[in-house]
Order: structure tokens, then sequence, then C-alpha cells
């Protein structure tokens, strides 16, 4: 870098530099981005810990393909089936970014479900990530009520009916059942509107709760770091207490042999009382 | 976790993070790999198996089959277990009760299970959960992906004994949609609504029967819609069945 500075910088860095430097004067940017990206995270970080950011890699491609998607779209019951085929047989990769959003569906729930059974069987909900768990929990329904939201917009007659299932097992509830079911018919029986309100939760109101949800999913695992896999080599107190006990235990064992009582009695549990 | 359990822990983490490795590059091309995978797998997808236009919607016609995307045929077997409505197995239960205490569960899941352990081995009872209920999700898709969706145009039902009116219902039974939820004599999706095939034993009269076709309870959709002749001779058709049709 000490040689670098030597002669006057090219007038291209020398502008980008002095962007960015004003940024940063601001908003102190360096610091934190270098903290973010150079922060040590544990050695035995697994494969396995890869696919929370999967399921987010994919949110953004649902959110692009979305967003294409929408520009060609139109929630209206006489005109919504007719965009769907014009985005199938007419736009130029129409196909391409309706299948990749469809499949992306798919493929998100998978990956969000892989997600949890990771973290529910290597136990990292545990202290001090149980917001994170619930957090998670949120954004695994958003995601489901995604899919049921979407599955209405292609407007034919399988995804409509089962819409009408849907939401009438929704309207069934007890006390509150039927405002929601209000609420998502957009009134009392499916209209014109309810398309409207479903592409409006599909696409606005969903959405927004996803990447909220991100943001503090992500605030939690920064800040606490991620966890270690249940194999990690350096092991926690709870084994440490356990090879402890069994030691002392194997002691007193082999004193008690000698016919000595000068060790008290081992303390065998899984180490809890154990002060150290 | 107990306080001494809570320190313990994020002292064990601190000199974990202490000894481990930049989050960049470590952690950073791994996650891009299998992002970056599994976005080829869904661009490969979207490539070989197309997605096809289905019916457009047309709300006046019944006749339907309403399945659900796959992932929510747990929820439509869920359905079909609790179908037939009566004390034991109340329609409410798959509507309502198992799915609020599996969410309820899934959320304060962290404050259940608070013990330090985190060995996979050493938590038989959070395990057993998870086998359980990755079991049964699996087996209930499974269950929604290779159950069949209705009958054939054309197929017909097995009956004898049917009259004027009684034929009339069968048509409208067939014409609606009914058997991709409603089973009669082994014809017809067994699911998620209840089996027909002796409906007439309830012994109801049409009106009751077609109150019931215009406000049914939930899952089964409206068919208000219906011309009132038609709700007529189907209610007739079907409060005869298993009595007078057999």
């Amino acid at each position: 870098m000490t040689t670098k500075d030597i002669g006057p910088k090219n007038p291209v860095e020398q502008g980008v530099t002095q962007v960015v430097d004003f940024v940063d004067e601001r908003s102190g940017v360096k610091n934190s981005g270098r903290w973010l990206m150079f922060r040590n995270i544990p050695a035995g970080t697994s494969w396995f810990q890869t696919l929370g950011f999967t399921a987010m890699a994919l949110f953004g491609m649902q959110a692009i393909t979305g967003i294409i998607l929408a520009m060609y779209y139109k929630p209206d019951p006489n005109t919504a089936f007719g965009s769907i085929a014009h985005i199938t047989n007419e736009v130029t990769w129409g196909w391409m970014v309706r299948g990749m959003h469809k499949w992306g569906a798919s493929a998100m729930i998978v990956i969000v479900f892989l997600h949890m059974g990771r973290v529910f069987i290597w136990g990292a909900y545990k202290y001090p990530r149980e917001l994170t768990w619930v957090t998670g929990a949120m954004l695994l329904m958003m995601t489901m009520f995604m899919g049921l939201t979407g599955y209405l917009l292609v407007w034919d007659q399988k995804a409509y009916w089962a819409t009408v299932v849907a939401v009438n097992i929704f309207a069934s509830a007890p006390i509150l059942g039927p405002y929601i079911g209000d609420i998502l018919r957009a009134g009392p029986e499916f209209g014109p509107d309810t398309l409207s309100r479903f592409y409006s939760i599909h696409m606005l109101l969903i959405p927004g709760g996803i990447a909220t949800f991100i943001g503090l999913h992500l605030y939690f695992i920064i800040r606490l770091g991620i966890s270690e896999p249940p194999w990690a080599k350096r092991a926690l107190r709870v084994q440490r207490d356990e090879e402890d006990a069994r030691r002392k235990a194997a002691r007193n064992r082999d004193a008690g042999l000698k016919g000595s009582v000068s060790f008290p009695p081992a303390v065998v549990t899984d180490g809890q009382e154990v002060s150290r | 976790m107990k306080k001494a359990d809570k320190v313990a822990y994020d002292k064990d983490y601190a000199a974990s993070k202490k000894n481990g490795k930049p989050f960049f590059p470590y952690a950073i091309y791994k996650d891009t790999i299998i992002a970056g995978l599994a976005i080829l797998v869904v661009i490969v997808l979207a490539i070989t198996v197309r997605v096809e236009m289905g019916e457009p919607v047309n709300p006046a016609s019944t006749d339907f089959l309403p399945r659900p995307d796959w992932y929510f045929y747990f929820a439509f077997e869920l359905l079909k277990i609790f179908a037939n409505q009566n004390a034991l197995t109340p329609v409410i239960m798959a509507t309502f009760m198992v799915p609020n205490i599996l969410i309820i569960l899934l959320v304060i899941w962290p404050f259940i299970d608070r013990g330090p352990e985190r060995r996979i081995w050493k938590r038989p009872f959070a395990m057993g959960t998870a086998v359980l209920v990755i079991s049964g999700l699996c087996y209930l898709t499974f269950l929604g992906a290779s159950t069949p969706e209705g009958i054939a145009k054309g197929e017909t039902l097995p009956l004898t004994g049917l009259d004027a009116a009684a034929s009339a219902g069968e048509a409208v039974y067939l014409a609606n949609g009914c058997s991709s939820c409603h089973m009669i004599k082994g014809v017809g999706a067994p699911g998620p609504g209840p089996e027909l095939t002796n409906e007439g034993a309830k012994g109801w009269d049409n009106a009751k029967m077609v109150q019931w076709m215009k406000v049914p309870v939930a899952p089964m959709p409206s068919f208000a819609s219906l011309p009132p002749e038609d709700l007529e001779n189907l209610s007739t058709f079907l409060n005869g069945l298993g009595t007078k049709y057999k």
C-alpha cells in the first residue's frame, strides 16, 4: 500500500476514493463493513450452515422474477388469465421467468424447511439464540403464506377452487375466523376485488414482512454469532463436566478397590451442579 | 438454562470465536456455492419442466378439482383424516386445532427445550419430536401426491334404482366436481369430504340438504350459485343414497 501512494493518483481512482471517503466520513461504512466481513466465526462452521443464506438468495431471486412478472401481470379477473398466457407464450423469456418464479417458490419452501431442520437437530435455537428461532418461525409462516396467495394469481380453475377451500378453512376458525375470511376475500364472497387483494398481499404486504424479519433474523445472527456444530472439537461445558465426573468416578472406584475412603462420593450428574 | 450455564456458554463461544476464522471468505464461499447450486437447479427445472396453463377461472362452473400446491398436501390430507365430521374426529381438528397447535409449538419451542445439551444423541425428547413431525409431514405429503384426483370424464356411479329426479341429481353431482372430494361406492376421491354412500341413512329432508348446499361447513365451498331445481334434484339424490338408491 505504501509504495502505491508515491506520485499522483489517476483521476478516476482519485474520484472514487473521494466519493468513498465522503460517504465514510458520514456513515462510518468502512469500519462497520470491515467488521462485518472479517469478524470471526467458529472454525468448525459447516456446509450445513449455508441453508439460511441459500433461502435468502432464493428470496432475492423470487423478488427479481416477481418484479419482472408484475410488469406484465394484470390483477383483474377478466384479464389475469390472459396476462399469464401472454407472459408464458409471447413475452421474450417470459416462460422462463414464470418457470423460475414457480420452481423458485417450491425450492424456497424446501430450503426453508431444511434450514429449520438443521437448526432444530443441532439445538442451535438454545440460549442465546431463542429469538433468532422465533423470527425464523415467523419467516417460515410468511413463506408458506406467500405460496398460498401466489397460487391464486394464475387464476385457473384448480387454483381458484383450492383457494376458495383454503379461505373457507380460515373463515371457519372460532371467533376471529369470519373476520379473517372477510379480510382475505375483500367481502363475504369471492369477487372482483379478491384477486387484487391477494395480489397486494402477495407482492407488497408479505414481502415487506419477510424483508423486515430477514433484517431482524440477520441482526440476531450477527450480534450473537453463528452457532457451532454439536460435534465441534472444543467440548462445551456439559461435556467437560461429564468427563470430569466420569474421571472422578473412576478414581473413586480405584480408590475403593484399594480399600481407601479418603475420596468423597462422586457427583455423577450431567455435571450441572459441579461448580468450577 | 441456569445462570452458570449461560455464563459458561458465553465463555465457550467467545473462545471458539477467538480461535475462529474470518466470515469472509471462509463462510461466504460455502454460502455462495450452495446458493448458486440452488438457483442453478431452479433454472434447470424452469427450462426442462415447463409451467403449463390451466383452465381459466369460471366461478359459475363448479366443475373443479380443489388441489393445493404440493407443500400444502399435508394440510389437505389432514382434512381427509378428519373428514367424517363425527364427534370423535371433528373437522375443526384439521382446520383449526392441529395447525394452530403445531404453529404455537413451533414458535415457543426454544422456551420448552431449554437445557444446555446440544449433542444430538443426548436429546432424545427433541429428536423424537423431530422424527415424529418430519416423518408425519413427509408421509402426509406423499399421500397427497399419490391419491387419485376424483373421477375420469364419462365415468358414472354404480347405482341402481334411480328415478327421474335422482338421475337428474346424479348428473348435477357428476357435473359439479362433487366427486373430487366425495366418494360414492368406491367412485371419487376419498376426501377431504366424507363418503356419501350411505348419506340417505341420515334421514335429512330436501329443505335441510338444500340449506346445507348453500351454507355448508368449511372446508366445503358453497353451492348457492346452482339453479334451485338442480339443488332440489341433488338433494333428492343424496337423501336416497344407501336407502332407495344402492
